[in-house]
């Protein structure tokens, strides 16, 4: 994901700001990271450059 | 069914038989949209680009008002051959999303900027200028649906409108106030009852383009705040 998608993304659970923390980067793309909530501190891991923001519960359904 | 520019009279014999498919021999053949496609040799994990998609890519296109300084979203972006088209048509920095990983990879190695999401869920209040959706819509028996990836894709619960409520009801919460939703509404789903619950939402509703096809009548519907 590029990191200009922070000014468009939010917590899928209460709305609020999320956090980036990097863990690998390419060119101007974050491969991998974590995102997470200011104010529930639910995380959301970023992976082969692709967020995954699904709402905890639907997570863990579909990777079931 | 892989190419949306395509004649139509090779298409929608597809989207007919899907319908009939899941809606009166799925439970007696036992067929699954998954075998179905592996029939005719498609991808089995992401629904691909079919006449539906070039619809909504030429409406969300030839509306004209997306432009260079937009953000626009596509839910659900399958294989991300809308989002890509309206990114490289119209210059608006076009998002995608879907539920399933498969779809996100293969939209991203399209050069969509994607994320994995439910609906509109992680997008910050009025963000974006436009949301398109090409939603599951198929009407299913609750014993076949959602067994897998494609039937997920294909899917719209009894009604058919499964996902097709929940995001009218919680769309314009994430539009800019002067944004547009391009939504499109097959006739197997219920046009009216769709309609109708936009204007419940405080949508204005109309339509853009309509095409009919043997078993089905596809339209993309704008709706803007009122």
């Amino acid at each position: 994901m590029k990191e200009s998608l922070m000014d468009i993304i939010v917590c899928p659970v209460d709305k609020h700001d999320l956090e980036l923390a990097v863990d690998e980067e390419e060119a101007d793309e974050i491969v991998s990271g974590t995102l997470t909530c200011t104010e529930c501190g639910e995380t959301y891991p970023i992976e082969d450059g692709i967020p995954n923001l699904l709402p905890p519960d639907m997570r863990d359904e579909v990777e079931a | 069914m892989t190419d949306p520019d395509g004649g139509a009279d090779d298409r929608t014999p597809d989207a007919g038989g899907s319908a009939a498919e899941s809606t009166d021999s799925a439970a007696e053949s036992g067929e699954s949209a998954d075998s179905l496609a592996e029939r005719r040799g498609l991808d089995v994990d992401v629904y691909q680009p079919a006449e539906d998609s070039g619809l909504l890519a030429r409406a969300a296109t030839e509306d004209g008002r997306l432009g260079p300084d937009d953000v626009a979203l596509e839910v659900g972006t399958g294989s991300g051959w809308v989002a890509a088209t309206v990114a490289e048509e119209t210059g608006a920095r076009t998002l995608g999303s879907d539920v399933n990983p498969h779809a996100a990879e293969q939209a991203r190695e399209r050069g969509v900027e994607a994320l994995r999401a439910d609906l509109v869920s992680p997008v910050r209040d009025g963000a974006l200028d436009a949301v398109l959706f090409n939603p599951p819509y198929l009407p299913t028996d609750p014993e076949n649906e959602w067994s897998d990836w494609m039937e997920r894709a294909l899917s719209g619960g009894e009604s058919g409108r499964a996902l097709i409520d929940p995001f009218l009801d919680s769309v314009g919460r994430v539009l800019a106030p002067d944004g547009a939703v391009y939504l499109l509404v097959s006739s197997l789903t219920g046009f009216d009852e769709v309609v109708a619950r936009a204007a419940e939402n405080g949508f204005a509703v109309e339509t853009v383009v309509q095409e009919s096809y043997p078993f089905e009548t596809l339209s993309v519907l704008r709706l803007t705040s009122e």
